[in-house]
């Protein structure tokens, strides 16, 4: 069981201490892993369970933001892990974005969220619709309340209804005046595409996000035209799995508000929407770069937000690069990032450049990997097609919206 | 309130509690679940069963909050009460899925415990493959006639009827998947203590510990509930269920968990790595698990260096014939990336897979040699690092692939050597060189390039790295001593100019190897020009050629990576990820070990039937258990009739004790007071506890079941031969003992007066905190000495008067401070010339190591001494059987377990005196235990839990021979055990390892430095 949480500023700062039993664990360990940090560079913040002279320690880093958690026993590691990124996503959520500053104004709340989430080391309450049932969400009516009535906290006086009732995660009895169902579509393409441009992965990891405000009890029924395209599925816990098993139809008791309803992968995709064609020549000390941006197959709408990034590798001592469509910078930390945002209809967007080698360095010998991202609207690019949606259990006819989105996620293109 | 961590109040929370857990609303009964955990916390006794009544009413509950906030109580307060889950366990799998998802987590976790302790494992599943496979044929005719009609024919006709199942079980990595399982189940620091004295690890589970995963609604029912959790969104949750799936699906079913488990690759960057290293086990030991997914694990540029590395390994161990080619494609781009580290780790994984799948060898290797070629161009400048790491890195690939066929690669050999002029980093020129000298005779052309190729390195030696200087110094003289006909003589002038040069050289180590090499090759440089052919039979060549080739066996063995571990964890454990037994890691249960009462049950019946067939046929016990050494103990055993009980080699696989106990059990006993030399090893017929205990421990070992009196010492050697494994008692040691005493003060500086004192193992009735210690006081001088009295320094200061001491010193015992104290001796009014008075002092140290400052009147002069502290009587015995003791043990593994070696002589003396002495030859493993047990008990208050004896068929080498002893710390009565294992020839000094498992950190290496001071200095006589 977890023993302890601290919360480290991006400066190796303890904002926020949290013991969870009666085992305290001592500040001394976030000096200890400071130095290791420090001593071991990035790789070391990258590891998540680092065995420490007297503790076990997981650390989850979102947004400069270091979440460690402490343990001296056994236990599942990716539960700690999982509970660690819950924490993160519901901060954030709260406080509407995570940083030092954010946390410091409001340890407060923090500091009520944990209380609630974890107990004696053991994930409570960890639904954020429940939470926000439980503590009010900071906003400017309540600073000004708590700051005229004296009275700082924020944790409601009620239980939540939902803790007793058999769907833990819905609010005992909403009621809305206009009930509304929106379903999201949400698709992150990861593709990578090799030396000689040929397409060695592409699939899509999906997301079905729901945003419910209907009132009472509803039972919804949403089924796909194409289920049969999905490779691998998790749902949120109130999917009925019976259904799906049989029929591949969702069945669930939305919980209220915004909520991930099921993520999916589509694997084996034959192409993707844009190409990035690089070429990169070097002689005598100096490299040729140029590339090259298109549309492959027209998805039907505007592709927008393109931008190429990449890292410079450490040989090379300069770099002069040129776009005819588009800006780009160069970042300190040896990053190249060059923004196009829409294909404009007439020329082809290319950069140029060239880089300066090290001296003594002929050729360039290690080549660097381009990240490409870039944003669809309104197309889900695996092919995933909701047929329907039913609602059940409700006294009148609900509004039903759908959206879908495709983005890049981690499609690379190798040089 | 709960979290209100007083003692006082407990009790009245616990009544509240349980209360609460009978309230009829839901949230109170899960908060109610809640307290539980932290009220057991405060580790008050009383309440104990208490706690775990409420524990079972609350999971009894039907409401899924309420059950997963008491599971998560079960685990943490009683995670082996069995009998609680048994009630239940039906309504937990039924309600699993509703439970919310940290219980689920817990939830499976028990529950796949609780099933493997009732039904044992399944038989379907992967871990009974293995065993099945590897304990022969025997156990199948075993198992056909013991498993009912339907299943019997399962095995057979598996092979048939799953066309899938039987390729997949093809490709299953016997060896390597038979280990993890065992890990699973012992958990493996004792399955590896056992290994490493134990060679051939005798297959050990029986049939009757499996139950058939068709038949059995338990399993069954586990395994269906636990499938829809694998589409949970709780990533913890997932690998939870995979690893049920794991253990206990059958095999055509363990496919299922692969979609789900590659689908949290997508989750967060740190869960990401976790569920890596569990697949990274999962398809070491079925690679085809996990072969059509290999584009998963594909590496993107976002990968942390963990990452990447981790998927790398897999990629290597899942690769198969018809993908390979695609991932070398991948292969190829990872070598062109930025970070050099990596691709240094690509090149190594190339070396990996063609060592896989030696077919590809011949286009890995050129893909290898094109790369080394490529990297001499920018290795030239030798700025970056990371470049010469690849060329390494290739280098070393290469030569692992070469090793594996040589005489098939002699070109590519040819090829390095060419290109020796253009590599400059010099591990990698050293590689090459060695390469030349290793396979100098191989094939046609290499002979013929050599005397150009020594030239070479001859002439450039002088511009070398160290590194590749000595293995220019190696390879030629290898070369030498390879070489035939007129070559010799050009070698020669080679080889002596190199060695010239070398002798002048500005590194020591070169000069001290070219001295070494001038002197065992004196003869053949000498005799230049005198004799040629001859020479190749003169036993110094023969020397020279196996010191080489012991130097080269070395090296060889660095350079092959070898990334495997042996240590395996349950998955999804904390302890799989940080490769070490965390603390409260405790494996799976034993299969079986919880029995019901009333066996109607299938996997209780084939048991029942098991053992039957067990106890009236010892026959085929023996062919069951299947592992060669058995058969022949319990066959010679029953030729010499000593108890008739045999069966134990058999029976003792069931796993339970029920029957065992009866078995008399007969344990070496070495009754060796007054002269143990004498051989005087009884029978002992009275272990018939222990052997219950011993038995359940390790199930498949047999007994030393022979019986060494005089008259039959030859047998006695003889059996031992055969047992793989024999644990011995020796029997009154104590009596041997001598402690060793120290002096206090010295005859020159004290007037005449000598006082020596000892530690006494006797243990302090007044305080845990005192140690007693003897004092002997003797007379040397000439006048009789009067009113002799030992007492503390600082009380002395007080006062002198006797009275006064005692007061404070009772007053200082009573209030427990640190002033250090010394229990009151009687005042030796005289003392004659020559007398000698021996006083008990009980003192109490301030710290283990700091001596102790007291002063010494007598004659009415007053004399600081120094007391000095041996921490070996800091402790006192912890009687305690040797289950206990490895539990304990496990229990203490990581921060806690501290290991030194060291040499000891002791016994050669003993072996030595021994062969003068007696006619009859005694043993020697006898002696070696008998001489590092004394020189323990005789150095630290311990007690002696058990001496584990290898036998192997040479009776020389003592390796493996184990002793165990345990203690506690005599002021907070923390358990300190200690393990010696021994390594080396009987009349050589022995290597002696000493581990050390205790709490207390500090203590324990103090004690551990000690224990290995003590052995390593060697006495004449331990007598």
């Amino acid at each position: 069981m977890l023993q302890c949480i601290f919360l480290l500023s991006d400066s190796g700062e303890v904002m926020l201490e949290k013991q969870l039993t009666g085992h305290r664990v001592d500040r001394s360990i976030c000096d200890w892993f400071w130095e290791q940090a420090i001593s071991q560079g990035d790789s070391f913040k990258l590891q998540p369970v680092i065995a420490s002279p007297t503790h076990y320690l997981f650390q989850v880093v979102r947004e400069g933001i270091t979440f460690l958690a402490c343990t001296q026993v056994e236990m599942p590691p990716l539960m700690a892990i999982e509970f660690l990124c819950r924490v993160a996503d519901v901060l954030s959520d709260y406080l509407g974005g995570l940083n030092e500053d954010v946390i410091k104004d409001n340890f407060v709340i923090v500091y009520e969220l944990l209380d609630e989430m974890i107990d004696n080391g053991f994930p409570l309450t960890t639904e954020p619709n429940i939470l926000r049932e439980m503590i009010a969400q900071p906003n400017i009516v309540s600073k000004v309340l708590s700051v005229v009535t004296g009275n700082s906290s924020n944790v409601s006086e009620t239980l939540p209804g939902a803790t007793a009732s058999c769907v833990p995660w819905r609010t005992s009895d909403p009621k809305y005046a206009n009930n509304e169902v929106y379903v999201d579509l949400v698709e992150e393409m990861d593709a990578t595409i090799n030396r000689d441009g040929v397409l060695v992965k592409c699939e899509i990891y999906g997301e079905v996000q729901v945003n419910s405000h209907l009132s009472g009890l509803p039972d919804l029924t949403l089924s796909f035209a194409n289920p049969s395209i999905l490779d691998d599925v998790r749902f949120h816990p109130c999917v009925r799995f019976r259904p799906w098993e049989s029929h591949q139809i969702l069945s669930f008791v939305p919980p209220d508000g915004q909520f991930k309803l099921m993520s999916y992968r589509v694997k084996k995709l034959k192409s993707t929407p844009i190409y990035v064609k690089p070429q990169l020549t070097s002689d005598a000390g100096t490299c040729r770069v140029n590339v090259m941006v298109g549309i492959r197959i027209d998805p039907g709408k505007t592709i927008d937000s393109i931008t190429i990034q990449f890292k410079l590798p450490p040989c090379i001592l300069s770099a002069d690069l040129t776009s005819n469509h588009g800006t780009v910078n160069i970042l300190t930390n040896k990053t190249c990032s060059w923004s196009i945002g829409r294909i404009p209809k007439d020329k082809a967007p290319s950069m140029s450049g060239t880089f300066v080698l090290e001296t003594g360095l002929e050729r360039l010998h290690v080549f660097p990997t381009f990240q490409v991202s870039f944003r669809i609207m309104g197309v889900a690019l695996s092919g995933l097609q909701i047929d329907k949606l039913d609602l059940k259990n409700l006294p009148n006819r609900p509004y039903k919206g759908f959206r879908a989105l495709t983005r890049a996620g981690e499609f690379e293109v190798r040089s | 309130m709960a979290g209100i961590r007083l003692h006082v109040i407990s009790s009245l929370v616990l009544v509240a509690v349980g209360k609460c857990a009978r309230d009829p609303s839901v949230y109170v009964r899960k908060s109610a679940a809640n307290a539980l955990p932290k009220l057991y916390d405060l580790r008050l006794e009383e309440h104990t069963s208490a706690i775990e009544e409420i524990v079972g009413i609350l999971l009894n509950d039907q409401s899924p909050g309420v059950v997963g906030a008491a599971a998560a109580a079960f685990a943490s307060i009683c995670p082996s009460n069995f009998s609680l889950i048994e009630r239940n366990y039906r309504r937990l799998c039924e309600i699993l899925p509703d439970v919310e998802e940290w219980g689920q987590i817990i939830l499976i976790g028990i529950l796949l415990r609780f099933v493997i302790a009732r039904h044992g494992l399944v038989e379907e599943s992967i871990m009974f493959f293995l065993h099945s496979t590897k304990s022969g044929k025997s156990e199948k005719d075993g198992e056909a006639s013991k498993i009912s009609n339907k299943e019997d024919t399962g095995y057979g006709s598996k092979n048939d009827d799953f066309g899938l199942g039987a390729d997949v079980s093809g490709n299953i990595d016997l060896e390597f998947s038979n280990m993890v399982s065992r890990c699973y189940i012992e958990g493996p620091d004792e399955y590896l203590s056992r290994l490493s004295y134990a060679n051939t690890g005798p297959s050990e589970l029986n049939v009757a510990q499996f139950t058939s995963g068709k038949s059995n609604d338990d399993v069954k029912i586990l395994l269906q509930c636990t499938s829809p959790l694998l589409w949970s969104h709780n990533s913890a949750v997932v690998l939870a269920a995979a690893g049920v799936h794991w253990i206990m699906a059958p095999m055509e079913n363990v496919k299922k968990i692969v979609k789900p488990l590659l689908f949290l690759l997508r989750s967060s960057n740190a869960s990401k790595y976790v569920v890596l290293c569990n697949i990274q086990v999962f398809a070491k030991a079925m690679p085809s698990l996990f072969a059509p997914h290999f584009e998963d694990f594909f590496i993107c540029s976002s990968d942390s260096y963990q990452i990447k590395t981790l998927k790398l390994e897999i990629l290597s161990s899942i690769v198969t014939e018809s993908t390979i080619s695609f991932v070398f494609k991948e292969f190829q781009d990872y070598i062109r990336d930025p970070d050099r580290r990596f691709a240094a780790d690509t090149v190594a994984a190339i070396g990996l897979c063609s060592q896989r799948l030696p077919d590809t060898a011949t286009t890995c290797l050129e893909g290898l040699l094109a790369l080394t070629r490529q990297e001499f161009l920018s290795s030239d400048f030798g700025s970056v690092d990371g470049e010469a790491g690849v060329l390494i890195q290739a280098i070393m690939s290469i030569q692992s692939i070469i090793k594996q066929d040589p005489p098939s690669h002699e070109k590519v050999i040819i090829q390095l050597i060419r290109s020796l002029d253009s590599v400059k980093v010099p591990a990698a020129r050293a590689i090459i060189i060695w390469m030349v000298g290793e396979y100098s005779s191989l094939g046609e052309t290499i002979p013929r390039t050599l005397s150009t190729v020594l030239k070479y390195l001859a002439w450039h030696f002088t511009s070398e790295a160290l590194e590749t200087k000595l293995q220019i110094l190696n390879s030629i003289v290898k070369v030498l001593l390879c070489a035939e006909g007129q070559d010799i003589q050009s070698f020669k002038r080679v080889l002596n100019y190199v060695l010239e040069l070398a002798e002048c050289d500005l590194n020591y180590d070169v000069r001290d190897r070219a001295r070494f090499l001038r002197k065992i090759l004196s003869s053949n440089l000498d005799s230049q020009g005198l004799e040629e052919e001859t020479i190749i039979l003169s036993p110094n060549k023969d020397l020279a050629y196996v010191l080489s080739g012991h130097i080269f066996g070395a090296q060889t063995k660095s350079s092959s990576p070898e990334p495997i571990n042996y240590r395996f964890y349950l998955p999804g454990s904390l302890s799989q990820i940080v490769l070490h037994a965390a603390p409260g890691y405790e494996p799976l249960p034993k299969p079986c070990s919880l029995l019901r009462d009333d066996n109607l049950d299938q996997g209780t019946n084939g048991l029942e039937r098991a053992r039957n067939s067990d106890s009236f046929d010892t026959d085929e016990t023996d062919s069951l258990s299947g592992s060669l050494d058995e058969e022949g103990a319990s066959d010679y055993g029953s030729e010499h009739s000593i108890s008739g009980s045999n069966v134990s080699g058999g029976s003792n696989e069931t796993g339970s004790a029920s029957e065992g106990d009866d078995n008399t059990d007969p344990l070496i006993q070495i009754s060796d007071v007054g002269n143990a030399f004498e051989n005087q090893l009884g029978v002992s017929h009275s272990g018939s506890a222990d052997l219950g205990e011993l038995i359940s421990k390790r199930a498949l070992e047999s007994w030393l079941d022979d019986q060494p009196n005089s008259s039959n010492t030859s047998t006695s050697e003889q059996s031992q031969v055969r047992i793989s494994t024999a644990r011995i008692s020796i029997g009154d040691i104590r009596h041997q003992v001598k402690s060793k005493s120290y002096t206090l003060l010295d005859p020159a500086n004290g007037n005449g007066l000598k006082v020596d004192y000892s530690f006494s193992s006797e243990v302090s009735t007044i305080s845990p905190h005192l140690v007693s210690v003897e004092v002997f006081f003797k007379n040397c001088s000439s006048e009789t000495m009067s009113d002799i009295l030992l007492e503390d320094e600082e009380s002395n200061k007080d006062s002198n008067s006797a009275d006064q001491t005692l007061v404070a010193t009772d007053s200082s015992l009573t209030s427990h401070n640190n002033v250090p104290i010394l229990v009151p001796i009687e005042e030796i009014t005289y003392l004659e010339p020559g007398q000698t008075a021996k006083r008990i002092i009980q003192v109490r140290f301030h710290h283990h190591l700091l001596p102790l400052k007291l002063a010494l009147s007598y004659n009415g002069n007053n004399l600081p001494v120094k007391l000095r502290p041996d921490i070996g009587y800091f402790v006192k015995p912890l009687p305690m059987n040797i289950e206990a003791f490895t539990d304990k043990e496990s229990r203490l593994p990581g921060m806690f377990e501290y290991v030194r070696s060291c040499t000891f002589t002791d016994h050669i003396g003993e072996l030595n005196k021994d062969k003068g002495d007696n006619l009859v030859v005694k043993d020697n493993f006898l002696v070696i235990c008998q001489c590092l047990a004394l020189k323990m008990l005789g150095n630290a208050n311990l007690f002696l839990v058990s001496v584990d004896m290898p036998v192997s068929t040479n009776l020389d080498d003592a390796s493996g021979l184990r002793l165990r002893f345990s203690s506690e710390i005599l002021s907070n009565s923390i358990p300190c055990l200690i393990t010696i294992t021994v390594e080396g020839k009987c009349n050589d000094p022995l290597q002696v390892s000493v581990k050390v498992n205790c709490e207390e950190t500090v203590f324990g290496l103090n004690l551990l430095n000690r224990v290995v001071n003590f052995l390593a200095e060697s006495s004449l006589s331990p007598l």
